[in-house]
């Protein structure tokens, strides 16, 4: 029974992955799109991506989109659990609606949040500028020194809620007694965070924090609605850049040596997350 | 005390959580000068559905979702058929192939479309399968099965094997005995594994918009994508796009969303 799923996938994730390996090493254009054979490059596509100005510039926007998004979506995601965890009426119902945000196709998101950063009437300068923290308006999208934090504002709106709702699962898994016997001790609640919810939570960040590495490579979406990786390439991050090397330059051998490299730091990373998932299933 | 004002902060944060979301209905509601005044008018003063009017008359927007739904039925109804013997079998056989199966749906599980999809469409390409929507269908399937197996799997797991063997000792065989009894047991997973990847394949949007460019196939994503990537946007008429095309997904959320988010967690964690 297990067999027809796995030559699904097999077919159909296995062979697309050893089949971009194989595109990266080879000369593909539209000319031979079509073909199976082609000239055989080494890793030419690799080397003219590499001394391509453009990579260390999308190095340095994927490093901070990734850090920046992981970082904030897990801080907010911490604070908004560790507030819905105290009871009070409606607790569960207000963590639900802000569980909505994260059901919303990104694309909707993206969409949204163009609307909210847009430069003349958008509500976020008007609001800025009523509180008096600027001056006039942002030029959010549209400028090279604020794009990618225009992106990374709607990525960590839509990342927050997941965030809340694995760290909510993982602190009731928090035995009470444990707090009990901790503030019989007289510890504080600072000091019961660090030594006791920190700790036993390890594996759940573990896995969330390899997931949400993840998630941010999808955040291709939002930036393709929202900047396109511009203005000047100030929002490109890798796997923008591997679409657009494909499918606006037609170097499609370009576009699967970038995807490969991708791909080998999410199976690092995804080796990481089931690791970590499967030792707390043995705990 | 403490109570009340804990309630009133939760109310405050979600109200600012949920803006952006109160924005598009807001927008999508208000003539274009009242979206281009300053400053904003928080609430619509004349709410009005001219957007709402001008979409489906001018941009066909019935065309895109009706291909939204078509695609989105077909992934969920392709996705539960094959992870249904999967997720069984992962559940209920112990063996070192279950466990390398079972890592390898994780891996597949975790790959970004955005990376997949130039070997995608150069394989499609070469099968001839290019501007299909079949196309669409298998390739966003990748991205739903390995979720549903690890979902369904959770969901047969927890039917008792006692009653399985019960029901084998009477004279079923496995399969029957599977069909009238773990499956009918499983079926709150199903409703909820179905749900999330109707939702998960109703928003898809890189494989679409990658494999199709004939317009008459293409989904509502793809649309909404013609509406705000410009530069320049009609904000009220790509709010009111948007608000019919999630207001679905929302009110699915709304109903069954206690059993989404534990089905969800348990997705991610187990």
């Amino acid at each position: 029974m297990v067999g027809f799923t796995a030559l699904y996938l097999a077919f159909f994730v296995g062979y697309p992955v050893v089949y971009n390996l194989i595109m990266s090493v080879q000369d593909v254009t539209l000319g031979n799109i079509r073909y199976l054979v082609r000239p055989f490059v080494g890793l030419d596509n690799y080397a003219k991506l590499i001394a391509d100005p453009l990579f260390t510039m999308v190095l340095q926007n994927t490093l901070l989109f990734v850090i920046g998004n992981v970082a904030l979506q897990f801080l907010g995601g911490l604070a908004l659990a560790l507030f819905f965890q105290q009871p009070f009426p409606g607790a569960s119902f207000f963590r639900g609606l802000i569980l909505a945000g994260w059901i919303l196709p990104p694309l909707v998101i993206g969409a949204v949040w163009k609307w909210l950063l847009a430069s003349d009437n958008g509500v976020i300068n008007y609001a800025l500028h009523s509180l008096g923290l600027t001056s006039g308006p942002i030029y959010w999208l549209s400028d090279p020194a604020t794009s990618l934090i225009g992106v990374t504002m709607a990525n960590v709106w839509f990342g927050v809620p997941f965030n809340m709702i694995l760290l909510s699962a993982g602190l009731a898994g928090v035995p009470r007694d444990i707090y009990e016997a901790a503030a019989l001790d007289g510890a504080g609640p600072v000091r019961r965070f660090f030594a006791i919810t920190l700790p036993l939570l390890r594996p759940t960040i573990y896995a969330l924090l390899a997931l949400s590495t993840i998630y941010t490579m999808r955040a291709f979406d939002l930036i393709w609605t929202m900047t396109h990786g511009g203005p000047v390439d100030s929002s490109n991050i890798f796997p923008v850049w591997a679409y657009r090397l494909s499918f606006e330059l037609f170097d499609f051998g370009g576009g699967a040596a970038v995807s490969t490299m991708m791909l080998v730091v999410v199976f690092i990373v995804a080796l990481i997350y089931v690791r970590s998932v499967r030792a707390e299933q043995l705990s | 005390m403490r109570k009340s004002l804990l309630v009133a902060v939760a109310a405050i944060v979600s109200g600012f959580y949920l803006f952006p979301v109160y924005w598009m209905y807001a927008s999508a509601l208000k003539v274009s000068d009242e979206l281009n005044a300053n400053p904003p008018t928080l609430i619509p003063h004349a709410p009005t559905l001219t957007a709402f009017r001008w979409i489906f008359e001018r941009e066909n927007v019935a065309q895109y979702l009706w291909n939204s739904l078509l695609l989105s039925s077909s992934v969920t109804v392709l996705t539960l058929l094959l992870a249904t013997g999967a997720a069984y079998s992962l559940a209920r056989v112990r063996s070192i192939w279950m466990d390398v199966m079972l890592i390898g749906v994780m891996l597949s599980q975790v790959l970004p479309p955005p990376l997949l999809v130039t070997p995608m469409f150069v394989i499609f390409r070469q099968i001839d399968l290019i501007n299909t929507q079949l196309a669409v269908i298998l390739a966003t399937t990748t991205k739903t099965l390995p979720f549903a197996v690890v979902m369904l799997r959770t969901s047969f797991a927890q039917v008792p094997i006692d009653l399985e063997e019960a029901a084998r000792v009477d004279g079923a065989s496995r399969t029957l005995a599977f069909l009238r009894i773990t499956l009918p047991l499983a079926r709150v997973g199903y409703i909820v594994v179905g749900t999330l990847v109707f939702l998960l394949a109703y928003g898809e949007f890189v494989y679409p918009v990658s494999l199709l460019n004939k317009k008459a196939l293409q989904p509502a994503t793809v649309g909404l994508y013609g509406f705000v990537g410009a530069d320049y946007s009609d904000w009220g008429n790509a709010m009111a796009f948007a608000s019919v095309f999630v207001t679905p997904v929302i009110v699915i959320f709304m109903l069954l969303q206690r059993r989404i988010v534990s089905g969800l967690t348990a997705g991610a964690l187990k």
